[in-house]
């Protein structure tokens, strides 16, 4: 049997965080444990092979936590499986009842609101990016240049797929909002 | 106070017992286990809740931290706090009387 199992990507396949907190909270459940989460565990985990276990699992970004951000959790009982980016990964064992960090409608929206904050701010780098390469191609003069068009051609496609991934990310969240 | 009152009132159950549990001084867990007293454990604040709710009722004025004992910060209301919660109190007491005889 297998004892280690890799998971690539999870951060940009489960977009949304109620839909993340499952994820891991079934893979728990099912015996696929993580101790520690890095700032690369968005693009790759390593599970470990453990008895199945019941944890609720808590994703809040946090881009300027104040002092007492940690020190709230830990009272009520959170460990910090770790960070990545700016989203901090909190869990809890629990028996009966599925324990809440965000125990209100208004709570839970402001969450999901960080988040898109977050992502609104990558979309503008990026679309401010494409803006750029497409400025620097045609205030210099290697229009007829093949090479810099094909540059310019490859570049913007690359900055348009992402900017509807973001987009396509951002909405989902939106829709998801209360969850 | 008129501009605190339009953003608070009407207020949502959590910022309420936050509110009234500062009217002593109480730290982020306490608050969760008075509010869950009170409620007799209707209201079980999460860990995120209370730290989002303080760190907006601070940044209002309505709260205000008095000290810091072995790593936990502690707050109380503040005047304007203690206004506000007065006010929407009242609002409450109104919607009570109002509804009386239903059922």
């Amino acid at each position: 049997m297998k004892n280690k199992k890799v998971v690539l990507l999870s951060g940009f396949r489960k977009v949304v965080p109620a839909e993340y907190e499952s994820w891991l909270e079934s893979m728990a459940l099912e015996g696929w444990n993580i101790n520690k989460i890095h700032q690369r565990s968005s693009l790759w985990m390593i599970f470990e092979r453990t008895e199945g276990k019941k944890y609720r699992y808590v994703y809040d970004l946090q881009a300027f936590p104040r002092k007492e951000y940690k020190t709230t959790y830990e009272q009520f009982g959170w460990e910090l499986v770790g960070k990545m980016a700016s989203v901090y990964i909190w869990r809890k064992e629990y028996i009966d009842t599925r324990p809440e960090s965000f125990s209100d409608a208004a709570s839970l929206k402001k969450r999901s609101q960080q988040v898109l904050w977050a992502l609104v701010l990558t979309f503008v780098l990026f679309l401010a990016s494409g803006v750029l390469l497409a400025y620097s191609y045609l205030s210099t003069n290697l229009q007829g240049a093949n090479w810099a068009t094909i540059q310019l051609i490859l570049g913007e496609c690359l900055i348009g797929a992402m900017l509807i991934y973001l987009g396509l990310t951002m909405r989902k969240i939106y829709i998801n909002r209360h969850l | 106070m008129n501009k605190m009152q339009s953003k608070y009132i009407p207020m949502t159950e959590t910022m309420f017992y936050i509110l009234l549990s500062l009217q002593e001084e109480r730290y982020g867990y306490g608050i969760m286990k008075h509010v869950e007293t009170l409620t007799s454990g209707r209201i079980v604040l999460g860990a995120g809740t209370i730290y989002q709710s303080l760190g907006k009722l601070q940044k209002d004025g309505l709260i205000q931290p008095v000290k810091e004992i072995e790593r936990k910060k502690i707050y109380k209301a503040t005047t304007l706090g203690r206004k506000i919660l007065v006010v929407e109190a009242k609002r409450i007491a109104e919607i009570y009387k109002n509804s009386e005889g239903l059922r």
